[in-house]
């Protein structure tokens, strides 16, 4: 049974950060509630104060501007794989969120929420990570501007401060020339948490046929959602042939292990995590055409 | 801080949001909301899911309840047109919201389509699943009237069904659409 609490739904940012600020210990932030509502339930949370922010208008937003995309962080999964904007310019992403947890889910989980919850198994975090996704939080105190790989301190941790709130993440689109590939292994295909996946971008240079720019996140394998500078400083200026895939996605296993230790399932991970990279790979190489 | 102190603060230092805020009684507060085309107003206390709304305030019980962690889909109600999980949303966030459940779908005397294909196909063995499925294929349907065996698979995939296989669900639903088609 989920213990009572109060409930406030706020129309704008000031009056949810007013909120915030004045209410100190106990309160909480919902969107979705589809991580929350289960923590409530459990008991891992006991808030006496609940800030509904979903109907702010500033989190329900997405739009371009400057070249950049930005999504408000209370924007549903849903709406994020029905965007034609994300189709265009973040594909990567809208390729996460479609098979995020169910179609019921996906109605009410949103963005911000999987940012915030930050579990290393969170679907639209490796794809966020590899388009250089930067989010915007505010609270009374002002405005702060976040590099996602900056925002998360390990498992289910982030360093946004009790009364700041996230307003949306942003990207610098991606253009046409970049390929990318996100590719996802669960249990089963719906209703299961990522066992392990990948996130890459990549862009060949025509005329040298080079690997210009590459950016590789894992999800799921390490405690919090990071790149991996040196696969990827291995690989700019190569040719993407298979001996020099086959000799990164060894690099990759190795900054797996590096990064989250041996444990009892190293034997099964690496070779997987090696798989989904050269998957994930070739299917930008494919993409080329 | 308790609350009593919160709100006393509050009111000094941001009165604006203090009227708003003080509008809301701790213990219950009322939603307004449309349910299966009718506007209700209810008294609930805020840590309710809209299940439990459902099923005990407003005796809507063909809604179930399964795992109530979101991922059998036996509480799956439509709100704005859209297939949710009523155990993992809190009442409070239907207000203003119109939902649909089981019981706006049809009655014994005038079934809709979908509950008289489920009969047809051998769809419902138990029954749990059903109210659930048939708000997640409605949903489809009205989207897409004639969708194919992989959309109606994508479409139920929030659903655990323990007794059929689903083979009789994704036939019922499918034919379901067929079936229009011939109307039409």
């Amino acid at each position: 049974m989920i213990p009572p609490f109060d409930y406030i739904i706020p129309e704008t940012l000031e009056e949810a950060c007013n909120i915030l600020w004045e209410a100190g210990k106990g309160v909480g932030v919902i969107a979705g509630g589809t991580d929350l509502v289960i923590g409530l339930r459990n008991g891992d949370h006991s808030p006496r104060l609940l800030i509904d922010i979903t109907r702010i208008p500033e989190l329900r937003k997405i739009e371009e501007q400057d070249g950049r995309i930005l999504i408000g962080a209370a924007v549903t999964h849903s709406e994020i794989v029905s965007s034609p904007l994300l189709k265009k310019y973040g594909k990567i992403l809208s390729d996460a969120a479609s098979v995020i947890g169910s179609p019921q889910i996906r109605n009410l989980g949103t963005i911000g929420g999987n940012i915030v919850n930050a579990s290393p198994a969170a679907d639209s975090l490796p794809p966020l990570m590899v388009l250089n996704a930067v989010g915007k939080i505010v609270s009374r105190e002002g405005a702060r501007e976040a590099p996602l790989d900056q925002l998360f301190k390990g498992p289910y941790e982030t360093n946004l401060k009790p009364h700041e709130i996230l307003v949306h993440i942003g990207f610098e689109k991606l253009s046409s020339v970049m390929r990318s590939s996100f590719i996802r292994l669960a249990r089963r295909e719906a209703m299961a948490i990522a066992r392990m996946s990948m996130a890459v971008v990549l862009r060949i240079e025509r005329s040298s046929n080079l690997i210009k720019d590459i950016r590789i996140s894992p999800g799921a394998v390490m405690p919090r959602p990071q790149r991996m500078p040196e696969v990827e400083d291995f690989l700019k200026g190569k040719s993407p042939d298979e001996a020099i895939l086959k000799t990164a996605s060894q690099k990759v296993s190795g900054v797996m292990v590096l990064t989250s230790g041996v444990r009892s399932s190293t034997p099964y991970k690496a070779p997987v995590v090696e798989a989904l990279f050269l998957r994930a790979m070739r299917s930008c190489l494919e993409d080329r055409g | 801080m308790r609350l009593k102190d919160f709100t006393s603060n509050l009111k000094r230092s941001d009165p604006q949001t203090f009227r708003r805020l003080s509008l809301i009684q701790t213990m219950e507060i009322t939603i307004k909301f449309t349910i299966n085309g009718k506007i209700v107003k209810v008294e609930v206390p805020p840590h309710w899911t809209l299940l439990r709304l459902l099923r005990e305030k407003l005796g809507l019980t063909g809604t179930k309840e399964g795992c109530g962690i979101g991922e059998c889909g036996a509480c799956t109600v439509v709100m704005d047109g859209r297939p949710i999980n009523a155990c993992l949303i809190l009442a409070p966030k239907a207000e203003g919201r119109s939902v649909e459940t089981v019981e706006g779908l049809g009655d014994q005397v005038f079934l809709h389509p979908l509950q008289q294909s489920f009969i047809d196909h051998g769809a419902v063995q138990c029954g749990f699943c059903t109210p659930g499925i048939l708000m997640s294929a409605k949903t489809l349907l009205d989207g897409n009237p004639h969708p194919t065996k992989e959309e109606v698979k994508g479409a139920i995939s929030g659903h655990l069904c323990r007794c059929t296989g689903y083979q009789q669900i994704v036939e019922a639903i499918e034919d379901t659409g067929k079936k229009r088609k011939v109307i039409r």
